[in-house]
Order: structure tokens, then C-alpha cells, then sequence
């Protein structure tokens, strides 16, 4: 286990350069930067982490500083644009060897006239600057005597970055888009959107938001409406009929198939498709948007302005062509014939089975799950549901289940969830909604028999109270059936609604592209571990790194069905990055990651954003909340008519101006 | 109401106040120097920075609002330690040449460097220097000195709306430059020029002209469009050397390019300075005042003695004051004509007098600062850039920043369309029908219809809506779109123009869209306002002093037919150029007939060819008296400078004949006219002496019931090509095209077509094209532009040589033409 030499992070200073007592410390950073090369200094917004005692710290701050001015102060207020020249102009004559003593005084003044800023960009980055003058000063001071470089090998690498901006699965450069809205310019903001998002309207509107748990405004009071934010840049453009400005480079003459219209798969056409790169999909469905289009309701995501992201991206020249099923209509191996790469990108649209008494034996009224249930509607194919709707399932499919069954007539509409509604993982704003429409819930209790009469006609169905045990690996406490407690609810329609995953069987078990017992298909990492030896995974049990090619040459895969069953913008960073990797592979220079998408992975798993910073601000300005259709006459017989209606523009600024544009660079030297 | 101390005053303002504004209202002024108000805050200088008790960090007082309880301190050593070191890290780099920059003795950076007491400079960076753009026309940049406060950004971004500028590049090295790094291409507005607190940006006319504090300060109006915008004149020596408006004016500082550059044609080498006479060799030769006006005295009195005075007749211009518009109309009194008329004439005089009519008001129902309020606009056959900018950036503000929908009716994508929520781009000449889709749209979506106007919806019932847009050339989504945008709201305004006011037909169109304001609501107290635009700055003053047909006085193609047929003897051009009129070849032709023309004007025109007495006058900046914006505030302007030369205030020279004609030896000055308007002209009131002057009473709107009836509107025959003439941004009327610094950025005319007509008829962009219609032809070369749509062409009306109004025939600035290449 590599030792901290010395680390500064988090205003702890931990000395190891003198011998004594070694002081523990710990960060989640790999061992080495790409599963070869060891991490040996890592330096950012909080300070210094010193793995290797040879690198030459005052080099590394100087260049660091270098870099923040040259690339990444945006110049736009007086203390950053000029404070941060003055010092990287002072580190620079200093490792040039004209420096003076002052000079290291001179940074620490000019540091902190850096917390006057507007944003956290330039007092960031002269944390570790502070640092190293404060804790390397005589290595400064050896420069300045006359001391010639130490021969450094290390290599430096940097990211930009902030909280939102890491924790947002497609990393899309959020403070700089708030910017734009903030400046009025929702045309800039849209197209700064569009460099990591192609769906605008879909992720304005029901994307659950990450960044906005990573949002430092929480540290002051509420976090700022990262996603309707979003969608004012995008409905700006609509309700303005501008044209998109994008238009795509020259034609290339390598061509790319794409199993798959939903966010994963249409990103990666999309990026593509810019690149010049000629992309057609095939879709097994009528419609592109995949899940979006056959799981989320039109009164979260009109269809029509669905379409419009679609049309844009096929106005790239990205074909589409519907109805058709890899496997069925066509092989894989035809797509690999015909094609210089193929993307996999299928999707999660098969139920899963809920594992109760008699929901194997076609009784009718029992549906065979959630995602069935809304591509039915959504298709105008009959559903099988009665009057009484019975769903059974805690997330966003189940809630979509109740919610778009009062849309379709039933008189009653239950949920039932074997926990309590805290422990739901559907969003806190779908079950309200679900809850104001007249969703009845039914928490802690297990269905466990199907009940159905002579006729086979589901009728209702048994169910047992549930109550905590003992905690289980994910932490929460299982609930356990409390013996003795079953009763039955009259229902004719249940929908179970428990979960999804990836059908993979047009994947011919020869082709060589293995897939997980959890329906995903596997794909190429770095071996990154951590000091302890274990590997870097992320938040769905996936290696941390990956550059998306399958085992088989030429065929990629992204989305759900790689990932495992997540979320719309989930899908779209991960398409995103398939898109580049796959233009890498197009034009021969690899499929290994960048240094970009490198650091991306790691900061990720490093954590930008602290939930324990002590932001400092003036909690004057509340969060903008977005005006929204109220009642139960909202979700009135096929009355799909939007819910939530967005900012005025007025508003959206508004909600911009609490922006703490807090950007950041890291930079590691290996 | 939020409640707060600051400095250990108490203060109460509303929610959402910034700190800087709570502590403006107790008198605290806390230092800034990015900060101005008519833009969003930036918070790029920190200088404003404040403490707040428990806040361990500074805020910005210019974008941090109150909160309830807070206790504000704006002056402590720490902050005045931190705004000093600020300002020295400003200073690091910042050139020397203050003794040599146009903006010392009015830069804030100098200000704020003193009252900031940053006097010594501890820090240093290594030195690189950025190029100065001299390549810029009109506007000169020297980056070195900008301290990128980005107030000219958010002033072309968020007034303006023009986008031409922008923060580039990162760290040290970020500028502001153009979005494409090419020299600046914008409207010249010069709006940003103003903005910038140092020398960063400066105008090339004005550069080296002389030290800020050396010059004469007059107030004035612009006296270009209608807008009424307030300047001030900067004059030394004799010369207007600057046009400047401060942002606490009623246009909150904002000028177009004409406003600030047009007075460059007071330098103009076609300036009139001496009178002059036709002699009996049969040219002009120059003699003086005495001369020519016993002449023309003379001459008057024999041709009215003769064949009385229906043989006399004169056009009138909006470029005059009131005062002497007024003597003008005193003066035809006299001779016993009412032949009396002017370019208001061609359509805006008959639509005022139909919104008279209609709902009582002349001019506009409000004033233009409603339009801020309005919850949507309608603008309606009208580029408001080029007519009326002033009025346009309001737009652009309360269509971007207050939530206004905007509705935009144009045969062209204009510059609002960017800004429009729905533009319905008709086919020419299909006014009505979109008038009538809107109304039919509006009844359907439930708006309240005044009593006794039932009849309205039995007469849309009859229409189809699907054939109004197919006539029009839109869908029925777009007009649906369009009608969504105005239903529900209680203030939407409308705003209409020259293509409208001066379509084929108007008078009907105008009585439609009336009805259409009926059912909006605009003109009502409570509405939105009802603003009909003319592209000049006095057209309402001028109508208001009568300077109009008289009751058997015959208008403007009546004078001309009377020239043509010798009953009309003598004619009076008042500031009025023949090359602005349409169908100018046959009213050039008729003035040969005269037995007197009298030409009184600032420039040399190409009726001096006909004239027998030439009266040279002054221009705006060289006289005083009172103009009439478009929306009826009535301001005074001040003499800055002296006209060129012999030349004499239209006022005086008007005076002057006056007495010599009825032989009154009475004193007439423009403050006695005033008096005398006062007591004949309704609404007219004297001035109070304040920068505003006075709003003319008695437009007081009533919504009038009584609408028209409705009829099938006959689609219009769409012929191959149109040409519709018109007014571009660049200039105003004919008098911009004798300022060199307009002229630097719109040298001369052109044509624009749609490229599926330029590549049908393989014109490419900068190629000759002819134009011919049946009363004239062009030539010149064409540009190419997707914001006209196919068998549309555009020509500006400003240019003499390019002479695009002869191609006009009657009112209509709309005319069949035949397209060649040249």
C-alpha cells in the first residue's frame, strides 16, 4: 500500500517527509493513473496529496498555475483574470531562476485577494499553490538561490471539473450553460448542452438530476434547478423556432451501425454523426427514443418535442430504420459485414419476473410488467387492464404504472412496495405527483398469491404485512413478512413493475462478446485498484474505466444493456463515450481512453463535490420553483397534457444568478 | 417588503433589491465600476464588495439581494484594504496613455483608481501588449485598456441585440473582440462605446477632436426617427464633434447609429450655405437673403394675384420643428391655399386619421415606455429597426427580459425575428387575410368581444381559416401559435408600419387591424397601447400643425397632377428631397412646368435642377424649437452650432417671407410660436423647462365598438417578382446618406433577393441586376438573402443614386418588377 508522503487535502495536514510517527491517511485515488504508471501527486481545488517524495512540487505548482490561467480563467473578473497572472508570472521567474524571496510573499498576498472572486475557479487553484509555498518553501527558496531543475520524468495531467459537472453522468459543462441563461444567451447555453447532451428536451425535463446532489448551492440553502435550467435553453429554442446550429463535418467514408434509437444509441449517432461519420440505427420499435419514448409518460415528456430532439439528430444524417430487430430482421453478423463498427446499444425492455403464487398461469388481468404496460399504451396497443389496477413495485416504472393508469380509465389505482415510501427509489417528485393524482399506497407488504377465479380472471390478490430485519448488504434493513399477516385486496389488473433488464439473446453465443448473469453485456477496462488493492468499481458494480469495445473486433456496446438498467443521461454520457472511442477506432488510433476520459473516471470516483463544505454565501436568493399543473384533473382520462410547465425566462435567469460557478482543476503528475 | 441595515441605517425595500440599490435609497454609495443599471449585473470588478454580518467572505452589493435582518457593512479597513488591491490588480499592464486617450477626464477607471486611493502598484506580470483593432470601421479597440467590465457585451447582448461582440480567449489573454474575430459588423449603434469606462472603445470620428471637458454640452432630440430619443450635442469651435445621451435620459442612453454618427452630415460637403436665384441666363446663381426672398415675396404674390391661391402648393417635411412647421402651414394660410402636404401623405397621415376615428388618439395611444410592460407585442409590417430603434430595443426588452411574447407579421425575416415566439411570414399584399386568421383565431380562443360587436363573429365565421393562411402563405399551426401568444394577456401592445401603412390598399387593412386592436384590448386604458410607426422624427408634430391637405386642398399625387395639368403654378419645397418620394421621375418631370419652384433645404437635392429660388437652412443641431416623437412627447431642442455659411433656421427664413408677404412687421420667434400653437393646436402645452418636456393631452383612447364589417378578402395576384422598398438600419431618410460615417458602413444601395431567385436567375452574390417596374428602372448589385422569400426583392429607399422609389408607383412600397441580370 503506497504511503501519503505528505497531503494537505481537506485542510489536514498530514507531514510524512521527516521520519517520526508515518500519520494514515487515505484517498480514493487508484495506485496508478492507468492500471501501469503510478499515481504520484495529485493537486487541486483542496490542496496537495504527495504519493512520490521526487516530485518537484514547486514545478508542479508552477505549471499548474500555468495551465489554470491559460486554458481555463474565463478573465471575467479583475482579481482572477489579473491575480492568477501574477502569480503564474511569479512561479514562472522563479523556476526560471529570477526570482526573489518576496515573490513567494507576493503569491500569498495575491492568493488571498483571490477570495474576493466571483466564482471558485481561481481561489481554488491557488490552494495548492498557498500550500506548497507554505509547506515547500524551501524548495521554492532552492530555485530562487539558484538551484537548476530537478530532471523531472513525471508527466502532468489536468481536469477541469466541478461538482455538478463530475457527478452529472454525461458531464455536461453545467456552470458554463447556467452562465449562458444567466447572460440571456439561451441559444449559447443550448449549444454548450449539446457538447455532452443531444437530448435537451428529454433531460430539461425528466432526467433524476444528479448533479443536483453534488450542487454546492445546497451548502447555502437549496441546490440550483440544474434541469429546468436545462430545459429553458432548450424550449428557447423551440418556442423561438431557431434552427439548430450544429452542422456535421465532412463525410466519412467508414460506416457505423447501431442496434437501438433509445439515449444511448442516438448520442452516440448523434456524436458521430457530427464527426462526419455516416450512422444508421436499427430499431426494433415503431418509434425512436427507445425507453423514453415506450416508458416515460407524455405528461413528463411530450412526444413531440422527443421528436424534435430525434429529427435534429437524423437531420445530421443519421438514419433511421424502424421495425426492424437485430436477431430477426437482420444478424449481427450482417450488421458486422455491412458496417466498420457496430454499437449495441438494446436497451433494458424486458419485465422481470416478480416471483408470486400463480403469476405464471395466464390468468387474465395479470400483466406481465410495468414497461409492458406503458409501451402498450404509448403504442395505442391494447393493454388488458380492468378497472381496479393493481402495481406492484417502488420505482419510477411503477409510479409511471399508477399514474398512467388513471390516465387510462382505472377507477383505482394502487401501489404497493414491500418497504416505506422514504426507502422508495423512484424520485421524491414522481410519488408526490402520484399521491396528488389519488394513487392509493400500500407500503410494507408482499404480494404472495395471485388470486383468480373459475374463469381465470384475476380477482385479487393475497398480500402479508412486511416489517425490518436485520440490514443487508446494500445497507438498508430487509424487510421481513410478518407471519400471520396476509390479507387480500380486490383488484383485476396487476402490474408488476419490479424492475427491467437487457435481452441479449440476437447476441449469437459465438460471436464472442460475453455478457453478465445480469443481462449486460461486458466490455474492456483500465485495471485500476485502489491502495488496497481491490478494484475500482462504480456505482453499479461496473469496473470503473471503461472504454466500451466488446471482446468481439468492431462491435461496442453502451447503454442499459451494458451499464445495467439506469438513466436516461446515464445512457447518454456512455454513448457519448462509445462514440469517441469508436471514432478512435475508425480512424486507427486505438481504442485505449484519453486523458480526459481518464481523469473524468477518476475525479468521478475521487469525489468533486463535499457534502461537509462550509460554503460560505448569502442564502438570499430561494430556489426558483417551475409552475406546474395541479389537481387530480390533471391526470383525467387520456389527459397527458404536460404536468410541469418550466420557467419564464425572467425566472430561469433568476434561478441562474445563484449559480456558484464552481469550477475547479485537479492536475496529477505520473 | 425586506428589511435590512446597512452601515447601521435601516432600510426596507422590495424583494429581490441588490444591496447596491437598498443602499442607494439611504443615501449609502458603495464604490462600483462594472455596475450599470440598464444591464444585467456582472460582478467582474469586485469593487462593490461588502461584508455581511456571518458571512465569512465578501458579497457584491450590485448582484447580491437583501434578505430580511441582514446587517450590510460597505466601509471597514479590510474592505478598503481589498477594493485598493483590487484596483491595483486592475491597473497591472494597464497602459499609460492617458494623456493621449479620447476617454481621459471622463474614465472611471481614473475615478475609481482615485476615490479608491490606489496610487502605488505592488504587483507585476510580465508585459504583452494585445493589437489595437484600427480595422474596425467607426469603432477603434485597444484591448490593452479594456478592464473586461463587459458592459459593451451585455449592452450589444442584452439592448442592442445584436451579438457582435464577445469575450475571447482565456486568462490574461481574454479580449473583447467580434464573435468571428473579423472587423466588427454590427449595427454602429456605437451603444457599447458609450458603455465602456475607459478608452477601450472610442468612435474614430471623435478621436483627437478634442479633450472631453473642452466642449460645448447641448441638449437636444434626434432628430432622425420618431423615437425621440434625448441627445446632447458636443460642440467647440462652431462644429458638432459628438452626439452622446446620458442613461438617465428617457431612451436610457440608447441611440441607434444614427443618432450617435448621423450628425456627421452637418459636415457635409452638399450642405446649402448661400441663396440662390435663377437669373435670366437660366442658372442658379448665389445671392442673398434680401434678394431671394423679395423675389419669391414677389413672385408669390403675382401668381396668387393671378390664379389665386389654389395655383400655390407645398410639400412639408417631418425633419422640420413644430414651430416651423406650424409658420408653414401660417404661411399657405395666408397665400389662400390649402394645397398643403408632405411624405405623410403616402399612408401614415390616413392611418392616423383612421386610428383618430377610431379609437380618438394621434400619434401613438401611449407612450413608448408601455411597450416595457406589455405582455405581448404584436409588430406588424414593420422593421422597427430601421423605422424606429429606440422603439425596437424596448421591444427586444420586454421580449427577452419581461416575458413579453412577441408576434412578429413580416413578408422578412427582420431583426426581431430572432426575438419572436411566432412570425407569420406572409406572401406580399396578404395583410388582411393574417389580420383576419389573428381575429378569427382570437374569437375562437374566447376573447371577450365588446358588446355590440357580434357581428364580428358572424363575419369571421364565414372565413375559412384554412384558406386565409393558404392565401397568406402560412399554416394554420403558425397563425394558432401567433393567437396563443396574445390570448389571456390584458396588455398587448401593436405595433405597426410602412408595410402595412403603405401596402396596396391600406385603408382597409388599417380599418381591419383597428378591429384586431379592439379585440386585443391594446387601445384601452388598460391595454398595451397601440403605436403606428413613421420612420421620421416629427410626422405627428407635423400632422399636428397642419401641415395636411386642407379642406379642398389637394394632397401630394394631386399637386403633381395639378403641376401637369398647369393649374398649379408654383410649389414650395420645405426640406422636402424628391429622390425619398416614390414615382420621382414623373414628379421631376412635372416641376420642369413650374412658373416658380422654391426649394428651401439643408442639402443640394435634385430639385435644384427645376428651382428658381434656392433657401438654404439650418439642420437640427442649428436651431431651436420643438419636436413631436411618435408616441406624443412633445421636447425641445437647443441650437449647438451655427449653420453653414448664409444658411437660417427654417424657422426664420419662414418668418421672414411671412412679413414680407403680408407685410407684418411682428417679431417671430420659435418660443412666440410655441405661444401661439398653444392656443390653436389642441393638445399642445408649453414647456415646463424639464428634459422630458410634455406629453400632447388629448390622446386619451376609447375602445370603439363599432367594427367594420367583414368581407372575404380577395387574395392578391402574386406576380413573379416584388419589389419592396424600404427603410434599412444605416440610415435615415435621405440626410444619412450625406454623413460620412453612415456612409463608411452603408456606402450605397443594393438589392436584396431570396437565393431561390438569385440562383434561378443565376445571379450571384455582388453581381448586377436590373430591376425595371413601369415607372422606373435600377441597376446594382445584388445580395443575397434567405430573409426575403422567393419573388420578394428589397431595395433600401435612402440612396439618390440607386433612386429605388422611382420604381414605386402611388403609396405602395410594393411594386411589380422585371428581374434581370446585368
Amino acid at each position: 500500500m503506497a504511503e501519503v508522503v505528505f497531503s494537505s487535502w481537506g485542510r489536514n495536514i498530514v507531514d510524512n517527509r521527516k521520519g517520526g510517527e508515518k500519520k494514515d491517511v487515505s484517498f480514493k485515488l487508484p495506485a496508478t493513473y492507468d492500471g501501469e504508471r503510478p499515481l504520484s501527486a495529485f493537486i487541486g481545488w483542496d490542496g496537495i496529496i504527495l504519493y512520490n517524495k521526487d516530485v518537484d512540487i514547486p514545478a508542479m505548482v508552477a505549471e499548474y498555475m500555468k495551465r489554470v490561467q491559460a486554458k481555463y480563467v474565463c478573465g471575467k473578473c479583475t482579481p482572477g483574470k489579473k491575480g492568477t497572472r501574477v502569480i503564474m508570472d511569479a512561479l514562472s521567474g522563479i523556476m526560471e531562476g529570477h526570482g526573489k524571496e518576496e515573490d513567494l510573499d507576493t503569491i500569498l498576498d495575491v492568493g488571498s485577494v483571490l477570495s474576493h472572486c466571483k466564482c471558485t475557479l481561481c481561489p481554488s487553484s491557488a490552494v495548492p499553490v498557498i500550500d506548497a509555498v507554505t509547506h515547500f518553501r524551501d524548495a521554492f527558496v532552492n530555485y530562487i538561490r539558484g538551484a537548476k531543475s530537478l530532471s523531472s520524468e513525471f508527466r502532468y495531467i489536468e481536469k477541469y471539473t466541478a461538482p455538478c459537472m463530475d457527478k452529472c453522468p454525461a458531464h455536461i459543462d453545467i456552470p458554463a450553460y447556467i452562465e449562458s441563461v444567466k447572460d440571456y444567451r439561451f441559444g449559447d447555453s443550448l449549444e454548450t448542452i449539446r457538447e455532452s447532451m443531444p437530448l435537451p428536451s428529454v433531460c430539461g425535463r425528466v432526467c433524476p438530476h444528479p448533479c443536483e446532489t453534488a450542487c454546492r448551492r445546497k451548502n447555502v440553502d437549496e441546490p440550483i434547478n440544474i434541469m429546468v435550467l436545462k430545459r429553458s435553453a432548450s424550449d428557447y429554442e423551440w418556442q423561438h423556432g431557431h434552427l439548430p446550429p450544429m452542422a456535421p463535418k465532412a463525410k466519412q467514408s467508414k460506416k457505423v451501425a447501431v442496434v437501438g434509437a433509445g439515449p444511448a444509441g442516438l448520442a452516440a449517432a448523434y456524436y458521430m454523426a457530427l464527426e462526419g461519420y455516416p450512422v444508421t440505427i436499427y430499431e426494433a420499435l415503431p418509434l425512436g427514443g427507445g425507453m423514453v419514448a415506450v416508458g416515460i409518460p407524455p405528461y413528463r415528456q411530450p412526444r413531440h418535442l422527443l421528436q424534435r430532439d430525434i429529427d435534429i439528430i437524423q437531420g445530421l444524417g443519421v438514419e433511421i430504420i424502424y421495425n426492424t430487430r437485430v436477431g430477426k430482421d437482420i444478424t449481427l453478423d450482417e450488421l458486422r459485414q455491412k458496417f466498420d463498427a457496430v454499437l449495441l446499444a438494446p436497451g433494458a425492455h424486458r419485465s422481470k419476473p416478480m416471483g408470486v403464487e400463480g403469476e405464471d398461469k395466464g390468468y387474465k388481468g395479470f400483466l406481465t410488467g410495468g414497461i409492458d404496460f406503458l409501451r402498450n399504451v404509448y403504442l395505442g396497443l391494447p393493454t388488458g387492464m380492468g378497472k381496479k389496477v393493481f402495481v406492484v413495485g417502488g420505482g419510477n416504472t411503477a409510479i409511471d404504472c399508477v399514474r398512467v393508469a388513471l390516465r387510462e380509465g382505472a377507477e383505482e389505482s394502487v401501489l404497493v412496495y414491500r418497504r416505506s415510501r422514504n426507502e422508495m427509489p423512484a424520485d421524491v417528485w414522481e410519488v408526490d405527483g402520484a399521491d396528488e393524482e389519488g394513487v392509493r399506497f400500500e407500503f410494507q407488504v408482499l404480494p404472495t398469491k395471485v388470486i383468480a377465479n373459475e374463469n381465470n380472471e384475476v380477482t385479487g390478490v393475497e398480500l402479508i404485512r412486511m416489517a425490518l430485519g436485520e440490514p443487508d448488504a446494500s445497507g438498508r434493513r430487509r424487510p421481513e413478512p410478518v407471519p400471520g399477516s396476509e390479507f387480500i385486496i380486490e383488484c383485476d389488473t396487476i402490474i408488476p413493475a419490479i424492475g427491467q433488464d437487457a435481452d441479449l439473446s440476437f447476441i449469437p453465443a459465438d460471436a464472442g462478446i460475453d455478457t453478465t448473469k445480469w443481462s449486460t453485456i461486458v466490455t474492456k477496462y483500465v485495471p485500476l485498484k485502489g491502495h488496497d488493492g481491490k478494484d475500482l468499481k462504480d456505482g453499479m458494480g461496473n469496473m470503473l474505466s471503461r472504454n466500451l469495445i466488446t471482446d468481439c473486433d468492431g462491435v461496442f456496446a453502451s447503454g442499459d444493456a451494458e451499464i445495467g438498467p439506469l438513466t436516461v443521461v446515464a445512457c447518454v454520457g456512455n454513448g457519448h463515450r462509445a462514440a469517441k472511442v469508436i471514432q478512435r477506432y475508425l480512424e486507427g488510433k486505438g481504442v485505449d481512453l484519453t486523458d480526459d476520459e481518464r481523469m473524468e473516471d477518476i475525479l468521478t470516483y475521487f469525489g468533486v463535490y463535499d457534502k461537509n463544505e462550509d460554503v460560505q454565501w448569502l442564502d438570499s436568493a430561494s430556489r426558483e420553483h417551475q409552475k406546474e399543473v395541479h389537481g387530480r384533473e390533471r391526470a383525467s382520462f387520456k389527459n397527458y397534457c404536460e404536468v410541469e410547465l418550466g420557467y419564464a425566462n425572467s425566472q430561469a435567469v433568476r434561478e441562474a444568478e445563484r449559480c456558484l460557478r464552481c469550477y475547479r482543476v485537479a492536475m496529477v503528475a505520473v | 417588503m425586506v428589511s435590512l441595515t446597512i452601515d447601521g441605517k435601516s432600510v426596507q425595500v422590495e424583494k429581490g433589491t441588490t444591496i447596491l440599490e437598498a443602499a442607494a435609497t439611504v443615501g449609502i454609495t458603495i464604490p462600483t465600476l462594472c455596475w450599470l443599471k440598464k444591464v444585467s449585473p456582472t460582478g467582474a470588478c469586485r469593487v462593490c464588495a461588502v461584508e455581511v454580518a456571518g458571512v465569512e467572505r465578501t458579497m457584491t452589493a450590485c448582484n447580491t439581494p437583501v434578505k430580511e435582518g441582514i446587517e450590510v457593512t460597505t466601509d471597514t479597513p479590510a474592505l478598503r484594504e481589498a477594493r485598493r488591491k483590487i484596483m491595483e490588480l486592475m491597473l497591472v499592464n494597464h497602459p499609460l496613455d492617458c494623456p493621449v486617450c479620447d476617454a481621459g477626464g471622463e474614465c472611471d477607471l481614473q475615478d475609481s483608481c482615485y476615490a479608491l486611493n490606489a496610487t502605488k502598484q505592488d504587483y507585476s506580470a510580465i508585459l504583452e501588449r494585445k493589437q489595437i483593432r484600427y480595422d474596425w470601421p467607426l469603432i477603434e479597440s485597444d484591448p490593452n485598456r479594456c478592464i473586461l467590465c463587459e458592459k459593451c457585451v451585455k449592452v450589444d447582448h442584452e439592448i442592442v441585440g445584436c451579438d457582435a461582440i464577445e469575450v475571447v480567449n482565456k486568462g490574461e489573454d481574454a479580449i473583447i473582440d467580434t464573435v468571428d474575430g473579423k472587423p466588427l459588423n454590427c449595427e454602429f449603434c456605437g451603444n457599447c462605446v458609450a458603455a465602456c469606462p475607459t478608452g477601450a472603445l472610442i468612435t474614430k470620428p471623435f478621436k483627437f477632436k478634442g479633450r472631453p471637458w473642452t466642449f460645448n454640452r447641448i441638449p437636444s432630440v434626434c432628430a432622425f426617427c420618431g423615437a425621440g430619443c434625448q441627445i446632447d450635442y458636443h460642440a467647440k469651435d462652431g462644429r458638432v464633434e459628438r452626439v452622446t445621451s446620458e442613461d438617465s435620459s428617457y431612451n436610457n442612453g440608447n441611440l441607434c447609429i444614427n443618432g450617435r454618427f448621423g450628425y456627421r452630415y452637418l459636415h457635409s460637403a452638399e450642405r446649402l450655405a448661400d441663396p440662390q436665384l435663377r437669373g435670366d441666363s437660366g442658372a442658379l446663381a448665389k445671392t442673398d437673403w434680401d434678394t431671394a426672398l423679395s423675389a419669391t415675396a414677389a413672385k408669390l404674390k403675382e401668381i396668387v394675384a393671378r390664379d389665386g391661391g389654389k395655383a400655390v402648393a407645398g410639400l412639408g417635411s417631418p425633419r422640420l420643428t413644430n414651430e416651423e412647421s406650424f409658420l408653414f402651414r401660417k404661411l399657405f394660410s395666408e397665400l389662400g391655399s390649402a394645397n398643403l402636404d408632405s411624405e405623410a401623405g403616402l399612408g401614415f397621415a390616413q392611418a392616423q386619421a383612421q386610428m383618430q376615428r377610431r379609437f380618438g388618439f394621434t400619434g401613438a395611444s401611449k407612450q413608448l415606455d408601455a411597450l416595457d410592460e406589455a405582455q405581448a407585442i404584436l409588430v406588424f409590417g414593420c422593421d422597427l429597426n430601421a423605422e424606429a430603434t429606440g422603439a425596437e430595443y424596448r421591444v427586444i426588452k420586454a421580449a427577452s427580459k419581461k416575458d413579453a411574447r412577441l408576434v412578429l407579421v413580416n413578408m422578412r425575416d427582420v431583426k426581431l425575428r430572432k426575438f419572436s415566439n411566432a412570425h407569420l411570414k406572409h406572401l406580399p399584399g396578404t395583410e388582411l387575410q393574417i389580420i383576419y386568421a389573428l381575429m378569427k383565431g382570437l374569437v375562437e380562443a374566447g376573447v371577450a368581444l365588446p358588446a355590440g360587436a357580434e357581428i364580428i363573429r358572424d363575419g369571421l365565421a364565414q372565413l375559412s381559416m384554412d384558406e386565409l393562411c393558404q392565401q397568406a402563405g402560412v399554416t394554420v399551426a403558425a397563425v394558432e401559435n401567433a393567437v396563443r401568444q396574445m390570448t389571456g394577456m390584458t396588455r398587448v401592445a401593436i405595433v405597426f408600419g410602412a408595410d402595412l401603412i403603405r401596402s396596396a390598399d391600406a385603408s382597409a387593412k388599417i380599418a381591419a387591424l383597428a378591429d384586431l386592436a379592439v379585440l386585443t384590448g391594446s387601445a384601452t386604458e388598460q391595454g398595451g397601447g397601440v403605436f403606428p410607426i413613421d420612420a421620421k422624427n416629427n410626422t405627428v408634430g407635423m400632422l399636428d400643425m397642419g401641415v395636411t391637405p386642407g379642406a379642398d386642398g389637394k394632397d401630394i399625387w394631386g399637386i403633381v397632377e395639378g403641376i401637369e395639368q398647369g393649374s398649379i403654378k408654383a410649389l414650395y419645397l420645405l426640406g422636402c428631397d424628391l429622390s425619398g418620394l416614390p414615382d420621382n421621375q414623373r414628379i421631376r418631370k412635372a416641376l420642369g412646368k413650374l412658373e416658380l419652384l422654391v426649394v428651401q433645404d439643408v442639402f443640394q437635392g435634385d430639385s435644384l435642377e427645376f428651382a428658381h429660388v434656392v433657401l438654404p437652412a439650418g439642420a437640427a443641431a442649428e436651431k431651436s424649437g420643438s419636436f413631436t416623437s411618435l408616441d406624443n412627447r412633445v421636447q425641445a431642442i437647443f441650437k449647438a452650432v451655427d449653420a453653414p455659411g448664409q444658411a437660417k433656421e427654417d424657422w426664420a427664413i419662414l418668418a421672414d417671407l411671412y412679413g414680407r408677404l403680408t407685410g407684418s412687421t411682428q417679431k417671430i420667434t420659435p418660443a412666440g410660436v410655441m405661444a401661439e400653437i398653444k392656443d390653436s393646436a389642441k393638445a399642445y402645452q408649453a414647456f415646463d423647462g424639464s428634459r422630458n418636456g410634455a406629453i400632447k393631452g388629448g390622446s386619451a383612447a376609447r375602445n370603439d365598438a363599432a367594427l367594420a364589417p367583414i368581407a372575404k378578402p380577395a387574395a392578391p395576384a402574386q406576380p413573379k417578382f416584388q419589389l419592396l422598398v424600404g427603410p434599412i438600419g444605416f440610415h435615415n431618410g435621405t440626410s444619412t446618406t450625406r454623413s460620412d460615417a453612415n456612409l463608411d458602413v452603408a456606402p450605397a444601395g443594393f438589392v436584396e433577393l431570396h437565393p431561390v431567385d438569385a440562383s434561378a436567375l443565376g445571379i450571384s452574390d455582388g453581381a448586377n441586376v436590373k430591376l425595371s417596374s413601369g415607372t422606373g428602372a435600377l441597376t446594382a448589385a445584388a445580395r443575397i438573402s434567405d430573409k426575403l422569400q422567393p419573388g420578394l426583392l428589397f431595395a433600401p429607399s435612402h440612396f439618390r443614386d440607386l433612386n429605388a422609389n422611382a420604381l414605386l408607383k402611388g403609396n405602395c412600397n410594393l411594386v411589380e418588377v422585371k428581374v434581370e441580370k446585368a
